[in-house]
């Protein structure tokens, strides 16, 4: 008499393979990956060689070409609402540090005013943020 | 033949089952994949802490200023000399040489884009300058 083995089922190391390269990848982008708010307009960040490594934290401040505003992502109307929310930010984060993300093609009449506007508010850490890169 | 019965061996079952947990990863995994953004970026001071009242300022003997005028077409000129970027960083160069401690004032008109300034600010750094400001334009825009 001859009995038929049920063919055996597939071991689960072929599974663990998988696991592996999953776990790489998901290493991987949490590592490459920012989570930053991003603008809800363009910003192309101006080209810079002596720039220095970008911390975490902080507020970002972004500029568009046409001198559209936006504090971490949200939109702002003018530049007496983004007082209003640096404002609000700096009571419990004395310490704060602005992170101006500019457009390249901003012109600097809606860049550098924000600045000084900062400044005046109590913001001691100011940043331009740059790509690193040959200066064109 | 009666009672003949075959006993399949039990099949040692896994404590957990490793599906869930690939589930869960491969959404992680998607989710990061689409948050991602490659942008690699850098940061210039804009405002710096030493700059705040009660830094020692330096004597006047030990330091000039040069000023570098940047025009509305984005144009750095310095000296009465327009000059691009390594030019600028050459003539700067220069001018560091003989007092280091120089201060390099840029002041930029307001129609100029924020790409050119950056990139003078990237010649001074280049130059060697240690003190630049750059006039801020208190105008609303």
């Amino acid at each position: 008499m001859k009995l038929n083995r049920p063919s055996p089922a597939p071991h689960s190391e072929t599974i663990v393979a998988l696991i592996d390269v999953v776990f790489f990848l998901l290493v991987f982008f949490m590592l490459i990956g920012r989570m930053d708010a991003t603008a809800p307009f363009e910003v192309h960040p101006p080209v810079a060689d002596s720039g220095s490594d970008m911390p975490a934290g902080g507020a970002t401040l972004s500029v568009g070409a046409a001198g559209d505003l936006a504090l971490d992502g949200q939109p702002l109307a003018g530049p007496e609402a983004l007082a209003q929310a640096l404002t609000r930010r700096l009571g419990p984060e004395p310490d704060l540090r602005l992170r101006v993300n500019a457009h390249r093609d901003a012109e600097l009449r809606h860049v550098l005013p924000l600045v000084g506007a900062a400044e005046a508010l109590g913001v001691r850490d100011v940043v331009l943020v740059v790509t690193p890169g040959p200066v064109p | 033949m009666a009672g003949l019965t075959l006993k399949r061996p039990t099949r040692p079952r896994a404590l957990i089952s490793l599906v869930p947990m690939i589930d869960v990863m491969l959404i992680l995994l998607v989710f990061f994949m689409v948050t991602s953004t490659y942008l690699n970026l850098d940061m210039i001071p804009a405002a710096r802490r030493a700059e705040a009242p009660g830094a020692p300022p330096s004597g006047p003997g030990e330091s000039g200023t040069v000023m570098i005028r940047l025009g509305a077409d984005g144009v750095p000129v310095l000296r009465g000399r327009a000059m691009g970027g390594a030019a600028l960083t050459a003539a700067l160069a220069g001018v560091l040489a003989e007092t280091p401690l120089a201060q390099v004032i840029v002041l930029p008109s307001g129609a100029a884009t924020t790409q050119a300034l950056v990139s003078v600010m990237d010649a001074a750094a280049q130059a060697g300058a240690v003190r630049l400001r750059v006039v801020r334009l208190e105008a609303r825009p």
